[in-house]
């Protein structure tokens, strides 16, 4: 009665207890890694301080930080765009590759390009599109989507890539050694690199004061992507934009410690001009991200550096699987930029927090993503999207606990709980799953004190 | 120096004993203690299910209920966290203050930051595995969560040293939640459930005889799972152990 | 109105109240021995590093690193066992099979392992495409952290630059590390 779409999408990841805790366990070992990285650097927590507020900053100056990026973007000969929207998005991206005669693109990690549907939009019109972060590679080949922004296979096992690649790459049979796939996906993606016509990347920060993009890859595909064919091809969120350098040092040094617990990337690539001969394009993407600038209690969310340690942390993410959330980033982020994007449409993930508050410590941005999602609770109604049976509940609390008289009334009768049957009960039946209902004491402390039994309870001992 | 002691509805009639507990370990250190009888509920469970509205009246009651008091002390770090920084949210709503939300305390911290106690007489010859509460840790600070980078320290474990005989051990995963959240038990009935079991099993491993903690909600939520399946571990509140010699 | 005008002019409209920029002179951490700090953890980022001795020749000391390397692929004037100038040719694409290629690196970083790489060959590919990667580096040129890194490359006005930290790798299936994904799959820093 009480179900959301993501509780019905967990319940039944938690069907296969084999894998869910397997899931469970190895996405809490990253955030123990992220733990020991962050506990290595005594300034951790004054890092995280400063990020937020490099952020909050360069947010709040957008404008003037976009255009000074743009204009020393430009004067590196790089090509800047405006895209509103994710058709606008698209559109310039098709143009740039049918002008290029494109016929091959390889692609590095990016979820703005996820979020945009880049991919079905040029398959569409005949553009060959190669996804080269493993990951990514792997989902690809599996016709699926990431459910996780860093670690977008992590729901796989090795067999189940196994099998894929045995049928796509002609692989060993039943030969699912993450050395032996992964040298096999090396193998075909080098062929796909060498025949490439252009290359194209996400960015993780882009630096107003020198028009860079700055991409981080530990694999390398980003760099392999863009250093063979003449074209790049750069998309970014504008909220990437940061001042300078001195703040991607700050950057530079949390992403990886909070993502995957390494203590940098391997791979942290700065573009700013074009290739000798060649064309780089940066699209600039709003989508939606400008109209979060009137909303402050979350705007925060717009400090995301994609990290991904919220997810890892977060003991309902790591229970209930990426795909059991409705929009396509999941977890306490997830939950927070999908009601952005649609509070309509992705009201359902909200119920995926039991407000722990961990998410908000390991971010390393200081984005108050626990705190969001009790805000979005508190929308629920007023959007219609409120559970009736939560609503009827919760007045009827309302009643109960205004009424001193009848609360301490009905406390007497409290037992009689014992006698209602479990399904008339809202949230019994659930509660009942897996946990026995509490059971009233004999006397309540109220009932207690006013019979002054409390405070001769000493006496009464002695 | 007036306490005003706070009983959060489910302890008031579900766990009556941790509140004889508190109102013993209070009256031990000489205090005036008086529990006004209207008291029903804080309003935490309404807001978390995302009514913050239903508790403005709560709220309101809460205010004139304890304004007069010097302190307000309850056995619920949930409950005290939700007085202490979504009352004046709430209230600001209406143009009101929340007077009481700055001298609200749970019960484990008063005894801590505002009494200093240094001596409980006593014995308590158990091995009991620590539960931080996400709210006590998280919104009280009653110790410091995993996931910072700061001093470790934890004032619940402070207090049960002052027990003899008493041996704390914390789990695995050392303050990861134990699933109850409110409405979030209901309406995520499976994940929470698994956390819940998961929680217990760390807790068991310890080898410890009894899951300990500031906050009666997730005791009750691990409790409930405990006796649905029979497993070899009690819960027992901290105000529970520390009044054992009063 | 161009999208620019649109984007910029609805930032502006809906932007509520400007925050200043913080501080952020952040000091760093700091080690005691940057050398032996530094070895560490280009070790520990999946790839190794040498110091070399004042008496060795740091091409014979490649030469037993990567005894199996054929094709050699080096710009730089001291190292004489390189068997191709990489700049020498006119398309990155014709650097694929190359077994090992010897860089310069710049500046090192005690805290994390990254080296920064100004585009110092004609073919970035290079550090990227080849088997396994050697990196020289003076290791008068160690810093402790990416501030300090950050504040030393400032002047730097390189079309690409990169700090690289260990080879490449990945660890997208069920999370087991898997050095070589796409780029080199060994890397050996070697300080002069």
């Amino acid at each position: 009665m009480m179900s959301t779409q993501h509780s019905i999408a967990a319940e039944k990841f938690q069907e296969d207890k084999k894998q869910a805790s397997w899931h469970n366990e190895t996405l809490w070992f990253v955030r123990e890694k992220r733990d020991r990285m962050s506990k290595s650097l005594p300034e951790w927590e004054e890092l995280r301080t400063i990020a937020e507020k490099i952020k909050l900053h360069s947010v709040s100056n957008l404008d003037i930080y976009l255009e000074e990026f743009s204009k020393n973007a430009e004067a590196n000969g790089v090509i800047v765009h405006w895209a509103k929207d994710a058709k606008e998005h698209n559109d310039i991206v098709y143009d740039i590759l049918s002008k290029h005669k494109v016929k091959k693109l390889v692609k590095s990690k990016s979820m703005l390009t996820e979020e945009c549907h880049l991919n079905p939009y040029l398959i569409d019109k005949g553009i060959d599109v190669i996804e080269s972060d493993l990951g990514e590679r792997i989902l690809q080949l599996n016709h699926t989507a990431p459910s996780h922004i860093v670690m977008p296979a992590i729901h796989m096992t090795r067999q189940e890539v196994g099998e894929l690649f045995e049928e796509k790459l002609h692989t060993e049979k039943g030969n699912s050694d993450p050395t032996y796939l992964t040298r096999a996906a090396r193998a075909s993606l080098r062929n796909d690199f060498l025949t490439a016509d252009a290359g194209m990347t996400g960015v993780n920060f882009a630096v107003a004061s020198t028009g860079e993009i700055v991409v981080c890859t530990n694999e390398g595909n980003a760099d392999m992507g863009t250093s063979l064919p003449d074209l790049h091809i750069a998309v970014m969120g504008m909220e990437k934009v940061i001042p300078d350098h001195e703040a991607l040092s700050v950057y530079t040094r949390l992403l990886a410690r909070s993502a995957t617990g390494q203590p940098v990337t391997t791979y942290t690539s700065h573009f700013k001009k074009p290739k000798k001969g060649g064309e780089m394009h940066v699209i600039i993407v709003d989508n939606g991200r400008s109209e979060i600038l009137t909303n402050n209690e979350h705007i925060k969310s717009l400090n995301c550096i994609r990290c991904g340690a919220c997810m890892n942390t977060c003991p309902v993410y790591r229970r209930s699987g990426g795909y059991s959330y409705t929009y396509f980033i999941p977890g306490p982020i997830g939950i927070n930029l999908g009601m952005l994007k649609d509070p309509h449409k992705y009201t359902d993930n909200v119920s995926a927090c039991s407000l722990c508050y961990s998410c908000n410590n390991v971010c390393p941005v200081k984005i108050d993503l626990a705190d969001q999602i009790y805000e979005w609770r508190q929308n629920l109604d007023s959007l219609g999207a409120a559970s009736s049976s939560k609503k009827m509940i919760s007045l009827g609390m309302q009643f109960l606990f205004t009424h001193p008289t009848l609360f301490n009334t009905s406390l007497k009768f409290t037992s009689l709980i014992n006698w209602v049957p479990r399904s008339m009960a809202f949230g019994l039946k659930e509660w009942e799953e897996g946990r026995s209902l509490p059971k009233f004491a004999k006397e309540s402390f109220t009932s207690m004190w006013k019979k002054g039994k409390i405070k001769t309870i000493k006496k009464d001992e002695q | 120096m007036k306490i005003g002691l706070f009983i959060p509805c489910y302890v008031n009639t579900v766990y009556p004993e941790v509140a004889i507990a508190s109102y013993k370990l209070l009256t031990h250190f000489g205090l005036d203690v008086d529990y006004p009888v209207d008291q029903t509920c804080c309003g935490q469970p309404m807001a978390n299910a995302g009514f913050e509205n239903k508790a403005l009246p709560l709220a309101n009651r809460f205010n004139s209920m304890f304004e007069t008091f010097d302190y307000v002390v309850a056995p619920s770090g949930s409950c005290v966290g939700f007085v202490k920084d979504s009352y004046p949210k709430i209230l600001e709503k209406e143009g009101c203050l929340s007077e009481v939300s700055s001298k609200v305390y749970d019960i484990c911290e008063f005894l801590h930051d505002i009494l200093k106690i240094n001596k409980l007489p006593g014995r308590f010859q158990h091995k009991v595995s620590l539960h931080n509460s996400c709210h006590g840790l998280r919104e009280l600070k009653l110790g410091s969560a995993s996931e910072l980078n700061i001093p470790s320290f934890s004032k619940v474990k402070d207090l049960l040293g002052l027990i003899e005989g008493v041996e704390v051990v914390e789990p695995a995963k050392i303050d990861e939640c134990c699933g109850f959240g409110g409405m979030f038990s209901i309406e995520e009935p499976a994940v929470s459930i698994c956390m819940g079991q998961d929680k217990i099993k760390n807790h068991i491993n310890t080898g410890a005889e009894f899951i300990t903690g500031p906050d009666s909600s997730c005791l009750m939520h691990m409790g409930g799972i405990i006796e649905k399946q029979n497993l070899p571990i009690k819960t027992i509140h901290v105000v529970q152990i520390l009044s054992a010699g009063l | 109105m161009s999208s620019k005008e649109y984007i910029l002019q609805n930032i502006k409209r809906n932007i509520k109240t400007r925050l200043d920029k913080p501080k952020m002179d952040v000091l760093g951490i700091q080690f005691d021995h940057l050398l032996s700090q530094f070895v560490d953890i280009c070790k520990a980022v999946g790839g190794d590093a040498r110091i070399l001795e004042k008496q060795e020749d740091v091409n014979i000391l490649i030469k037993e690193l990567y005894s199996q390397a054929q094709s050699i692929g080096s710009n730089l004037p001291e190292i004489t066992i390189s068997t191709f100038n990489p700049d020498d040719l006119d398309d990155p694409h014709l650097l694929n099979g190359t077994d090992l290629a010897i860089i310069k690196g710049e500046v090192g970083v005690a805290e994390n392992g990254c080296i920064w790489i100004p585009q110092n060959v004609v073919h970035k590919a290079l550090y990227f495409i080849s088997e396994y990667l050697v990196i020289i580096l003076d290791r008068t040129k160690l810093v402790n952290n990416m501030h300090e890194a950050y504040r030393t490359i400032e002047s730097n006005d390189s079309g690409f630059g990169i700090f690289i930290s260990g080879p490449s790798k990945t660890a997208d299936i069920e999370q087991a590390l898997v050095v070589g994904a796409h780029g080199p799959k060994g890397l050996t820093v070697i300080l002069t």
